[in-house]
């Protein structure tokens, strides 16, 4: 899952991006409105985490510009305005959540997981298919109840494909969500992936439609 | 066009143009009338004149004698005053007799017939092509076989066409003396009317540079409330401004403690290498100290700037669907069931809009917060002995406070639950606001479970 992370402190910024990739997030990240708009608006994201006080933009110009232009990613407005005319303001806008500052990193994570299976359509936090169950909050994954091991990669890849069942994700998509902006995409890294990822789960879950990309087989 | 100066002046001219103009053409008009009323009575005059003197031959044919006319413009040639006998049923007969000053000429008239004895009035082209004002009157002798006889007078209207004009001169000359009058009786009313506000600019750019607190002196009833209002405007940001300082003094000051003990944590952990693990405890405490304080300052801050707000009014609806609306957003995963009851759509809470947001935000909260399949909102309105009242209930379905640990979560900074998280200064500000507005918040345990807060405030 790819986040991005708008925060003008560098501190904090970097504290969150630590965070976010020791749970699994590939992380990009803007320090200004400006560019955080500009990457929100042209890359692919699962979820945003936006500071409101932003210099060049602020926060909630951003969103709104986000939203007119038809954006409807998940994203979260971290910021230390907390009072309740401010939280009013930032959901208006166009908002998912709104989480003030000073906070902790479990919940942040926790807010950002919810943000990105709801943004699915799924209610649950424990995503299954077939026998297979990915809980999104511990990030364990099993099978027949059994737990599989998984490296991050292609936890992540699983993930993201369990968050769409049934739908065919190409490996641009694939490429673009799994890894920041300066990865060199044209390696074949994803093949590679998908192919350690089928040993270790049954055949057939993971299936190649050809010419388009991979689908994670519903189990009728 | 945006100056007062320009608009009462524009209107002023243009309503004194309009009446002027209307008060010429009128009264050239009656002079007009009047002058020829009076020119065809001395024509009528004249003509009785000539119908005394009309006497008959034996023949039936009429008879003047010119010496029996006295007025010498009857004998002068052109002099504008002329007679005329025609007969009435044939065009042969015309000009039968006429007066020696229409020399050769002869009157023509419009062949109408009128009643015996009838004057009737023409405008015709006398002979030296003026315009002739004319009345004539139809005699018929007193046998039945004489034919009726047409008396005719006429005046050249010269004289009285001129006399219009000269009065048509003189009126416009007066009225534009008038205009010009008016005009200046205007520029100085709109001077003198409009000079308080001058006088109120001159005193606002002395507030604007600072050399004056307030708009001093007193002006006219019209411009006093707006001069009473701002001044209480200008008194209350001083009164904020002070605050302000003293609140940002305060938390400075609050803050200051834990800052000082970390910094002397950090120095003794620089030389003891083994004290490193009590540091981080200690970070971790006075940290969550010194957030305590600044939520409490900007509550408190917040809260103090609602005071003597004097008519704030806000509608509760709006505010309450705002904040349902982050409810459902921020407390999505909890998969809870808001329910607001419909209310009164006029429904308004005497204050400002961010104070009420503060307090049912932070009420929706920790119900929210608590709830465990539903919050039930109901905002009514009621008459107590304080005057006109509101009623905001909000009922969770959560576990609830034991009625002798309900006064504790009241207080500032408690909380009874450290696994949710909050910094439990939610209801002490809550109840410090409603405190402010002269309101009071109660938590009651409703008969099926969970906790019911019930705030009353002020109605606008």
């Amino acid at each position: 899952m790819r986040v991005l992370l708008v925060e003008d402190d560098p501190t904090l910024r970097n504290q969150l991006r630590a965070g976010l990739q020791e749970a699994g997030y590939v992380v990009d990240e803007a320090d200004n409105g400006r560019d955080g708009h500009h990457l929100g608006a042209n890359e692919s994201f699962d979820a945003v985490i936006l500071d409101l006080g932003l210099p060049v933009l602020d926060g909630i110009s951003v969103l709104k510009r986000w939203r007119e232009a038809g954006l409807t990613l998940p994203v979260l407005i971290l910021t230390a305005r907390d009072s309740w005319h401010e939280r009013v303001a930032g959901i208006d806008a166009g908002a998912d959540d709104y989480l003030a500052k000073p906070f902790h990193m479990e919940e942040l994570l926790a807010r950002v997981r919810a943000l990105i299976r709801r943004a699915q359509g799924l209610a649950s936090p424990l995503l299954l298919c077939g026998a297979l169950a990915l809980d999104t909050r511990s990030g364990r994954v099993t099978l027949n109840g059994q737990p599989v091991s998984l490296t991050s990669h292609e936890y992540r890849m699983l993930s993201y494909l369990m968050h769409r069942p049934g739908t065919v994700v190409s490996r641009t998509e694939l490429t673009e969500h799994l890894y920041a902006q300066d990865f060199d995409r044209d390696s074949n890294t994803i093949e590679v992936f998908v192919g350690r990822l089928r040993r270790k789960l049954p055949p057939e879950t993971i299936e190649t439609v050809r010419g388009m990309g991979y689908r994670l087989a519903t189990p009728p | 066009m945006r100056t007062l100066r320009f608009r009462l002046l524009a209107a002023t001219l243009v309503a004194v143009a309009v009446a002027l103009v209307l008060a010429g053409l009128l009264l050239a008009g009656l002079f007009r009338d009047h002058v020829m009323r009076q020119f065809s009575q001395g024509l009528n005059a004249q003509l009785d004149q000539i119908t005394a003197r009309l006497e008959f031959d034996a023949a039936g044919q009429p008879q003047i004698d010119p010496q029996a006319l006295t007025d010498p413009r009857w004998s002068r040639p052109y002099s504008g005053l002329y007679w005329q006998v025609d007969g009435a049923n044939s065009e042969q007969q015309r000009g039968v007799l006429r007066s020696r000053s229409l020399w050769d000429a002869t009157l023509i008239l419009p062949s109408d017939a009128v009643a015996d004895g009838v004057v009737h009035v023409h405008e015709v082209t006398g002979p030296d092509g003026a315009r002739l004002l004319l009345v004539e009157r139809t005699i018929t002798r007193d046998d039945l076989r004489a034919t009726p006889w047409r008396l005719i007078v006429a005046g050249n209207l010269r004289e009285t066409v001129m006399a219009v004009a000269r009065f048509k001169g003189v009126l416009a000359a007066s009225l534009a003396a008038l205009l010009v009058l008016l005009c200046a009786a205007a520029l100085a009313q709109v001077a003198i009317g409009l000079a308080p506000l001058r006088a109120l600019q001159r005193k606002l750019t002395l507030v604007h540079a600072g050399t004056a607190q307030r708009l001093d002196g007193s002006f006219p009833q019209e411009v006093q409330p707006l001069i009473d209002d701002f001044n209480a405007v200008l008194d209350r940001n001083a009164e904020v401004v002070t605050r302000a300082r003293t609140q940002a003094g305060n938390l400075a000051h609050a803050i200051k403690t834990p800052l000082a003990a970390m910094s002397q944590a950090a120095a003794v952990a620089l030389q003891r290498p083994e004290a490193c693990a009590d540091l981080a405890t200690l970070v971790e405490e006075q940290v969550g100290l010194a957030r305590r304080h600044v939520d409490w300052h900007l509550a408190r801050s917040r809260a103090a700037a609602a005071q003597g707000v004097p008519g704030a009014r806000v509608l509760v609806q709006p505010v309450l669907s705002g904040l349902l609306r982050v409810m459902e957003r921020v407390h999505a995963e909890r998969g809870l069931t808001l329910h607001c009851t419909p209310m009164a759509p006029d429904l308004a809470f005497a204050g400002e809009a961010q104070d009420l947001q503060e307090i049912l935000g932070n009420l929706l909260d920790n119900a929210c917060k608590w709830a465990r399949h539903e919050v039930l909102i109901a905002a009514t309105s009621i008459e107590c002995a304080h005057g006109g009242r509101m009623r905001v209930v909000i009922d969770d379905d959560g576990p609830g406070i034991d009625s002798d640990r309900r006064d504790t979560v009241m207080a500032r900074g408690a909380r009874l639950d450290e696994s949710v998280p909050g910094t439990g200064l939610g209801l002490a500000i809550v109840n410090e606001l409603v405190g402010l507005y002269g309101g009071r918040v109660r938590l009651q345990a409703p008969p099926a479970g969970g906790l019911r807060v019930e705030v009353e405030l002020p109605r606008g």
